[in-house]
């Protein structure tokens, strides 16, 4: 992917966001980018612990709290195309991304097609690489996924509704709650990452709760060899999404931390 | 991860009607251990007395506990009568094959986090000091003399700081019921005239628990009766008009005496009580784990308030490091003050040795600002000094007081 014409078209109407901390251009700035079925606030009680270090932005990606969504079936590069023309309006800074989950696929594809507008990273539980599964799984995967078209397929004919009850006995709940964004949630589910973190040249610092279920640190670890300047810490004890609350005071000391060792202070 | 961390058992829940609010704090301060150098063990107090561990334990969604959830926990207790030198532990149940068995649990601090009676009170941090366990915060003394609210602004009052006077009026003996002529007799003492609306409190709880504005009689016989629900007696105080509260922490645990930012919690009623202050903005319980929107207490409160002036933020600061010394605090310890908006006089109201959330958004909004890792680190390192400090002089010769031969 390369910066420029991600083949759509951004949303009519600029993100909606909330703006922590300092107003001063000289202040590093800390753009957050929440999770899938998230929206800003996910990040809030985190964000509010840095806004005496950093001027925060925080965005509701399109089609989640109160920012349009974008055209239909748009993936992780159109939500990075869109964030990039948002940033491009913001005044020019040191700047900070930090994702969470699917935040860090946008992060990273912003990261890589538009390294101007991105100082650093840091990626709290990030999602994007295809997940080691047991044969088992995989098997059933596939078995599903089958029977998932053939419902399809059954209901062009007949008319029937066998595909709404088959996604809501066997799809998860992001796919389930995905609405007018299931087409995305389908091509977001299925990226691979793996080049894209290749090309990854700026510092990053990968945060993953150890009891993560949604994004294992299996990921994490895959991502760490992957980006040329990452470091990786794991904290014990955390899940998916109470690293964000409960884990906050452990994510902001490593925050902290890295906005020093990468000259992001004042 | 470092592998000689000292461990840090943190104590909370207890026998208090603070219980869940301790919940909360103590698991806050699990939360935000500088883990390169710390390790957590949580020790809940059931309302019951019982003492449990385990990692269930760190989720907010594992409480209220019940007979099944107990399973999942080890029954712990306070190894007492050790020798010094053998270091503090909590000893946990086991079945054993010839009998019950006793597995050590060796720890470095303990962390009081129980709020109120039962643990703000002194009596923990005696139970501590007796045994030789190195602990956190203020010391037993310290932590019983402040818990009566009474006591503490007499105390005050006569060193100069600003007091309100109040009349302390005790719990009648079970059986028997409020005189109300030795009652008047007791008011009219501590406040001079009798003049309404008066607030009744308890003597010695924080979390604004059982506080009410009493109208008239009746509703004083029924604010005094809730209170000796909770409490042994209750101190009433005449009702401040315009009242804005303002609350400051205090700490010694850097080195220096420091005070954080000034808060003036927000409320549209006429004091802040309890479902106010813990849970308002939700559906009416307390938030959990998995809403990430627990951090939003912040929202009930504001930071380093306009309206004070240069004299006031003075005077709050100068009461504040005079309360501190006064009583030789320790910990992170929360001052907090009466004033009326209209006239902008100001009164000292309590001291909270353990404070909710020990008071780390005052400290993160303070200048420079401290983050609650480096506030719990620094706690840590202060408790440890001083109960190395602490350690008891056995050595009869030096007081020159030996009996018996040693050879």
């Amino acid at each position: 992917m390369t910066a420029g014409d991600p083949g759509m078209s951004p949303p009519k109407t600029p993100f909606h966001k909330l703006t922590l901390g300092p107003e001063a251009t000289e202040a590093p700035q800390i753009i957050w980018l929440h999770g899938w079925g998230q929206t800003h606030a996910s990040l809030l009680p985190l964000a509010e612990l840095m806004e005496k270090r950093a001027t925060n932005i925080l965005f509701d990606l399109p089609g989640f709290g109160k920012t349009e969504r974008l055209e239909r079936g748009a993936a992780s590069p159109e939500y990075a195309a869109a964030v990039a023309a948002e940033l491009t309006a913001l005044p020019a800074g040191r700047r900070l991304i930090v994702g969470h989950s699917f935040g860090c696929r946008v992060a990273l594809r912003l990261a890589a097609g538009w390294p101007e507008l991105v100082g650093g990273l840091v990626l709290i539980a990030p999602a994007g690489l295809p997940r080691r599964r047991s044969v088992l799984w995989r098997g059933r995967a596939v078995g599903l996924k089958l029977s998932g078209r053939m419902a399809r397929f059954a209901d062009r004919l007949l008319g029937s509704r066998l595909h709404d009850r088959f996604a809501v006995r066997f799809g998860s709940a992001d796919y389930r709650n995905a609405g007018p964004l299931r087409e995305s949630f389908v091509k977001i589910v299925n990226e691979d990452l793996s080049e894209v973190a290749r090309q990854i040249s700026q510092p990053v610092a990968i945060l993953v709760g150890e009891a993560d279920t949604e994004t294992p640190p299996e990921i994490s670890r895959r991502y760490a060899q992957l980006i040329e300047n990452a470091g990786l810490v794991v904290l014990p004890g955390f899940g998916h999404l109470d690293i964000l609350s409960r884990g906050r005071h452990q994510l902001e000391a490593r925050l902290s931390r890295f906005l020093e060792e990468h000259g992001f202070g004042h | 991860m470092s592998k000689d961390r000292k461990r840090i058992a943190v104590i909370f829940g207890g026998q208090s009607v603070e219980h869940d609010v301790s919940i909360l704090t103590g698991l806050q301060f699990l939360e935000a251990l500088d883990l390169d150098r710390f390790e957590g063990l949580p020790v809940y107090v059931a309302p019951d007395g019982g003492w449990w561990t385990g990692e269930a334990l760190l989720k907010r969604s594992f409480y209220p506990l019940d007979a099944d959830k107990k399973k999942r926990l080890k029954a712990v207790r306070l190894d007492v009568g050790r020798a010094r030198s053998a270091g503090a532990a909590l000893l946990a149940a086991k079945g054993g094959l010839f009998g019950p068995k006793e597995d050590q649990l060796p720890f470095d601090l303990m962390v009081p986090a129980i709020h109120g009676s039962n643990g703000e009170d002194g009596t923990l941090q005696g139970l501590l000091a007796f045994h030789g366990v190195p602990f956190a915060g203020c010391r037993a003394l310290a932590s019983s003399t402040t818990m009566d609210k009474d006591f503490t602004k007499r105390v005050l009052g006569a060193l100069g700081v600003p007091v309100l006077p109040g009349a302390r009026i005790e719990r009648p003996q079970s059986g028997a019921s409020l005189e109300p002529k030795a009652m008047e007799r007791q008011l009219a003492e501590g406040l001079g005239r009798l003049e309404f609306p008066l607030f009744v409190k308890p003597l010695g709880l924080g979390s604004s628990i059982g506080a009410s504005v009493a109208d008239d009689m009746d509703g004083l016989l029924a604010a005094l009766l809730a209170v000796f629900r909770i409490d042994q007696a209750a101190l009433v105080e005449p009702k401040v008009a315009n009242l804005r509260e303002y609350n400051v922490a205090a700490s010694r645990a850097t080195g220096v005496l420091r005070l954080s930012a000034i808060e003036r919690p927000k409320s549209a009623a006429d004091f802040l009580n309890f479902s106010e202050k813990y849970l308002s903005g939700g559906s009416g319980g307390a938030k959990l784990d998995e809403a990430p929107s627990e951090g939003m207490l912040s929202q009930n409160r504001v930071l380093n308030p306009e309206e004070l002036t240069p004299d006031q933020s003075t005077a709050i600061q100068n009461h504040a490091r005079c309360v501190f010394e006064t009583f030789n605090l320790a910990g992170s310890v929360r001052i907090d003050f009466l004033s009326d908006a209209e006239s902008g006089e100001l009164w000292f109201n309590e001291v909270n040795t353990v404070p909710g959330s020990f008071a780390c958004y005052l400290w993160q909004a303070a200048e420079p600002p401290l983050s609650f890792i480096e506030l719990t680190t620094s706690l840590i390192e202060e408790g440890l000094r001083l109960s190395a400090g602490e350690r008891a002089q056995t050595d009869v010769q030096t007081a020159r007081a030996v009996i018996f031969d040693r050879g």
